[in-house]
């Protein structure tokens, strides 16, 4: 049996920076296993950059600064104390970045470069072009190479084992020969990522963000902790929802409806396109639903506008962003703005996560981090250039706490494991055998479907209700797919089954908490309670699936230092 | 029709006959031919590989000749075209550079401005001079002639820096030939490299590639490859005999220079184009034409 | 009539290889990587491919089409029909990989080849101890830029003139420029670390220069460049000592001393008297056909003085 200290799940920037940190006790055995290559990760999908209060660029710039930013980002709903940890540790993590070979765009004096960025109240956000989550996705793996940390590539988790509230091992499949495995560990990390994909096309995410691990730690029995809070990030390309990195308002890009105007004057004065991202998509939202935006048939959008930041800085700052533009809208941002419209982008909810200074779940020996975490910092809005920090810090931290719990648990129990992966294989065999049924694809349309039509960003109580039970009825459903390739190798119609699976299972808990969380907070904004209410929704929801029964509940967030307060922009 | 003309060192040396074959074509068309004079090597991607500055110094020096007689430069040679086209483009988008290989310039009492055009006689023939006007030109249609048209790299590969036409399927060397009325075989090494710039330190690599370029084309049924590269067409035939020893089979085709096969078709005596001076016998191609 | 595309797919199941054919309704501004997915969703589940960010950052769908390396997720449907003239597309897996099934390859072993080159910075020049930071200026992070845009598709590998020659003697392009990006890096102290492997087991001077992984590099990476440079580099670290370092430098002698090739000479500088000699039946081949002049020596160019002062002037600032 594959037997190790510690696993790591998820190879992107959470995974392989929890990694690097467990590897560095030799005494301890440590493993990654990813569903794609590292590179492959989507940490290297995001852009702009990665929040660090060095005051550079801004010499008023101040780690309180940064703390207060992300508090008032997340409508008060992130745990100041988690916070606290977070913007301390920011700025070593990213000097450890740059040590390990990030290579970091520059300013005159030769140090990191920041640029501005939404929501934040100095340019903090240092940045490699817009490549950021891509050099740094590099040089981890890189690092990881160097200190030849274990890979299992292209293994899949099916399963988080759990036997009366003690962690067990992992059930995973090596996709390329189809054998599935347990793994027994004493500890693990699960950094797999968002699941944006409930949303599927209307995302910014990759196809694979399933959220794996995330569910495997629902079933298995952790809380999701606030679901409900879905990050539509405000440019996405109008036609496949593509990101456009936030770097391009942080550069100066103006944001344009149909008549010419730049409308985030009426909604963030101050601001303006550097309002966080929670407030512009709603801003270019009711831009579209007032009839201000561009298009037609049905296809509305507003204009990101660059050109006036000339050629010069558009080709040194936003190469990627033209790239893009260029690539998938037809159009080189040099001359012609930008198409765009909101996408589903982050997860503000995930893994509830117990204890920030090791990343700890309510199961001893399970620790999480990164988008599939929520420890909470972002609260009910994450900050741009938050993400990128988030998985550095807390990889770093769920690295060495999971070395702890390595010390201090002992191994599972190889029966339990083996019992389960029994089980699996059963299911792996079934699947490849049954010869008709509902195809997985039609059932994860229809989920997205009516995610984006009624869980999205705006929302009321009857479209979530509508929401929640077709998600039900599709539940039942999912229960007659069948895959149609009875193949062991490579059989990613069988990976696409579980994900779907997984999807369908988070897309519930997201329903319910939104529909619960009777006003509006962050991301989450309902038309019918348009306001936040703090005397009763200042608080983390959390969901526990209990067999099929999901229970919702709530727990206090920890206010220290910053009393909630309306906020503007 | 005047061109600013760069030979290129082989057409001094081992590819003479190209030099032949384009004095004679260039004649019966009516494009006149003014020497550069001066022009040097073009460095051949060797003369960068020790020092990429004086690379573009060198270039900026051949264009800066050629602008001061007033004339686009033809080139006759795919790697000269890439070196020129290289520094050119270099330059013209970068001023800094720019500025500092004129300072060097100065020394030899020459600017660069950027004024001279880069083409190669292909482009010439199909953009320039046209398909339709050559077509008249033709005396001697190349009737039976099947024929494998072989580009060589630095003709269409970076696209960015040649800019052409599109380097996945290109399309000018078999509008010529088939203008010529011969018959264009289906060729799949038509895009693959001779391997010229490294025979040295990959000898037989680069052998027996070269040499399975020739054999796919004799297995298509051609009579001959036509190259618009003497440095192609001296790896493909030059070294017929060496690299037999590597692939054990014969591999004999006779490799034209493209101007050889544009003179033919214009009714040139194949002594005029040079054509006795080919490793590999060309003598049971011409019969073909004859 | 709508119109019908065709993709033709070759596939493999762990034992044998097959083409198959798939009919999709055409639809305008699509992507190759749109067609894939509408054949697995909506004809055969068993269709093997990978694919993940979409948006030609992750590398993961690089596939062939019409015996071309490319990103399919941003390649333009309507653009390969249009360069390619038809309605039927060619896909096929990487070449120089080993395939796993259908359009999936195996990369286990470039990451293994990939390590040899050190990909990682060595030492601590700038920052004692370990902390702090580097300084680098905005120029010295230029030099990296291109380099560290590479996303490890493998696009340059499939297309390599020479890695195809010589699987084990030739690195995989991407492989010289991970070389060159830490070769390159100001902060790093040891570049020869990175140099070295190419040098010795990468085969640095047997690129061919075909620029085909530049032409297809979905990202406008440079490995050819970054060859060119490494090979700069090797000399100026004293590594002169082989075939196409003297091959180099007798181009740059004879461009300096007459401003033209020669090519009598040009084996023998190379290749130095002993191989040369070999070669003697080939220069006796062209000597019979009036293709060698053996006693022709050029005499200097017009305007030699104006190259020497160029090159004086440079090499003076290059040791600056």
């Amino acid at each position: 049996m594959l037997t190790y200290d510690v696993v790591i799940v998820g190879g992107g920037g959470a995974g392989m920076r929890a990694a690097l940190e467990a590897a560095r006790d030799k005494s301890l055995q440590v493993a990654v296993f990813s569903k794609t290559y590292p590179t492959r990760s989507h940490t290297g999908a995001a852009q702009g950059g990665i929040n660090g209060a060095f005051a550079f660029k801004d010499p008023t710039d101040s780690i309180e600064k940064h703390f207060k930013d992300t508090v008032k980002g997340s409508d008060f709903l992130g745990d100041q104390n988690a916070i606290d940890f977070f913007v301390n540790e920011c700025p070593e993590c990213i000097l450890e970045l740059e040590r390990m070979g990030v290579p970091f765009s520059r300013d005159e004096f030769g140090r990191i470069a920041q640029r501005p960025f939404g929501g934040a109240s100095s340019p903090r956000t240092c940045y490699s072009a817009d490549k950021t989550g891509h050099v740094i996705l590099h040089t981890l793996y890189e690092q990881c190479l160097k200190h030849g940390v274990k890979f299992y590539n292209e293994w899949f988790l099916l399963e988080l084992v759990v036997d009366k509230g003690r962690f067990q091992g992992l059930i995973v499949q090596n996709m390329h020969d189809g054998c599935i495995h347990p793994v027994n560990t004493k500890s693990v990390v699960i950094a797999t990522g968002g699941f944006g994909r409930i949303y599927w096309n209307r995302t910014t995410n990759a196809l694979n963000m399933t959220g794996d691990g995330t569910a495997a730690c629902f079933n298995a029995g952790i809380p999701l902790k606030d679901p409900e809070f879905v990050q539509f990030h405000p440019t996405g390309l109008a036609g496949t929802g593509i990101l456009m990195s936030e770097a391009s308002r942080g550069e100066g890009g103006y944001l344009i409806n149909k008549n010419g105007e730049r409308f985030m004057s009426r909604y963030a004065p101050e601001k303006m396109e550097l309002g966080p991202r929670d407030l512009v998509s709603r801003a270019i939202e009711t831009e579209i639903r007032e009839g201000r935006g561009v298009g037609g048939n049905g296809n509305f959008y507003v204009l990101l506008d660059l050109r006036h930041l000339g050629k010069k800085k558009i080709l040194e700052r936003l190469p990627q962003i033209r790239e893009l533009a260029i690539d998938f809208e037809n159009l080189d941002p040099i001359e012609h703005p930008i198409p765009i419209r909101p996408s589903c982008h982050y997860m503000m909810g995930g893994i509830h996560v117990s204890d920030h200074t090791t990343c700890s779940t309510p199961v001893p020996g399970i620790h999480a981090a990164g988008e599939c975490a929520c420890v909470s910092i972002h609260g009910a809005n994450r900050l741009g250039g938050n993400s990128l920090a988030d998985v550095i810090v807390f990889g770093k931290a769920a690295g060495k706490g999971a070395c702890l719990s390595a010390k201090e648990l002992s191994s599972g129990a190889e029966p339990i494991l083996l019992k389960r992966t029994a089980y699996w294989e059963e299911k792996f065999r079934t699947m490849r055998e049954k010869g008709h049924g509902l195809k997985v694809a039609e059932v994860r349309d229809r989920l997205a479907a009516t995610m984006w039509n009624n869980v999205g960003i705006f929302r009321t109580e009857k479209e979530m209700e509508k929401a929640l039970s077709e998600v039900e009825e599709l539940l039942q459903e999912y229960n007659s797919c069948y895959i149609g390739d009875s193949s062991t190798k490579y059989n990613s119609a069988f990976i696409q089954y579980v994900e779907t699976g997984n999807l369908l299972n988070l897309a519930k808990a997201v329903a319910l908490a939104a529909i619960a969380r009777k006003e509006s907070r962050g991301c989450h904004a309902r038309d019918d309670y348009p306001t936040r209410d703090d005397a009763n929704f200042l608080k983390h929801s959390t969901v526990t699936k209990i067999g099929d029964e999901y229970k919702l509940s709530y727990i206090p967030v920890t206010i220290t230092k910053y009393q909630p307060e309306e906020r503007r922009y | 029709m005047k061109y600013a003309f760069f030979p290129g060192c082989t057409l001094e040396g081992a590819a003479a006959e190209n030099l032949l074959a384009i004095k004679k074509v260039t004649e019966i068309l009516g494009i006149e031919l003014e020497e550069i004079p001066g022009w040097s090597c073009c460095g051949a991607t060797h003369l960068q590989d020790t020092n990429e500055l004086l690379g573009i110094t060198i270039n900026a020096r051949n264009i800066s000749l050629a602008e001061k007689i007033g004339l686009p430069i033809l080139t006759v040679c795919n790697t000269c075209t890439l070196m020129l086209k290289t520094a050119k483009q270099r330059l013209d988008n970068d001023d800094q550079l720019k500025t500092t290989v004129n300072k060097a310039l100065s020394e030899a009492n020459l600017e660069y401005h950027g004024t001279s055009g880069i083409t190669h006689l292909l482009w010439v023939l199909l953009k320039d001079y046209g398909l339709a006007n050559l077509k008249e030109k033709i005396v001697r249609p190349l009737k039976n002639l099947k024929t494998a048209c072989y580009y060589g790299c630095h003709i269409i590969r970076p696209p960015e820096t040649l800019g052409f036409e599109d380097p996945h399927n290109p399309r000018s060397l078999e509008l010529i030939v088939e203008a010529l009325g011969a018959k264009v075989v289906d060729y799949p090494a038509r895009l693959d490299c001779c391997g010229f710039h490294a025979l040295f330190p990959a000898e037989k690599a680069v052998l027996k590639m070269s040499g399975t370029h020739c054999l796919v084309a004799k297995n298509t049924g051609a009579d001959c490859l036509v190259t618009p590269c003497p440095l192609c067409q001296m790896q493909l035939d030059m070294y017929q005999p060496d690299r037999e020893k590597y692939l054990c089979t014969e591999t004999k085709i006779p490799v034209l220079h493209l101007p050889q096969l544009v003179g033919l078709a214009l009714g040139a005596s194949p002594k005029e184009l040079g054509l006795n001076h080919h490793i590999v016998d060309t003598k049971a191609l011409l019969n073909k034409i004859s | 009539m709508a119109m019908e595309i065709v993709y033709r797919v070759k596939r493999f199941d762990g034992e044998k290889s097959y083409y198959q054919e798939y009919s999709i309704p055409y639809e305008k501004d699509r992507t190759i990587l749109w067609g894939l997915i509408k054949i697995r969703d909506e004809i055969d589940p068993t269709l093997s491919f990978r694919s993940a960010c979409r948006s030609a950052i992750c590398g993961s769908c690089a596939i062939r089409v019409n015996s071309n390396a490319l990103l399919a997720c941003k390649t333009s449907l309507d653009k390969q029909l249009a360069l390619y003239q038809t309605n039927i597309l060619t896909l096929e897996p990487l070449a120089n990989f080993p395939v796993i099934r259908d359009l999936v390859v195996d990369w286990e072993n470039k990451f293994k080849h990939m390590t040899e080159v050190k990909p990682w910075l060595i030492g601590e020049k700038d920052c004692p101890g370990g902390t702090g930071y580097y300084r680098q200026s905005p120029d010295e992070f230029l030099e990296i830029s291109n380099p560290t845009d590479c996303i490890l598709c493998g696009c340059c590998v499939s297309e390599c003139t020479q890695h195809t020659n010589l699987r084990d003697e030739f690195y995989e392009p991407f492989i010289f420029t991970k070389s060159w990006r830490f070769t390159a890096d100001s902060r790093d102290n040891s570049p020869k670390a990175h140099l070295l492997p190419v040098l010795n087991e990468g085969g640095l001077w047997k690129c061919v220069r075909c620029q085909q992984c530049i032409t297809k590099c979905p990202k406008g990476v440079r490995p050819a460049d970054h060859i060119s440079r490494l090979r700069c580099s090797s000399m100026n670290y004293g590594f002169t000592d082989n075939l196409g370092t003297r091959h180099a430098q007798a181009f740059a002698e004879y461009i300096q001393k007459t401003g033209r090739l020669n090519e009598v000479t040009l084996p023998l500088k190379t290749e130095g008297i002993f191989r040369t000699l070999k070669r003697i039946p080939f220069a006796l081949r062209l000597l019979r056909k009036g293709k060698l002049r053996p006693l022709y020596f050029p005499s200097p160019i017009q305007g030699i003085e104006g190259i020497r002062k160029i090159y004086n002037r440079l090499r003076k600032e290059e040791k600056k």
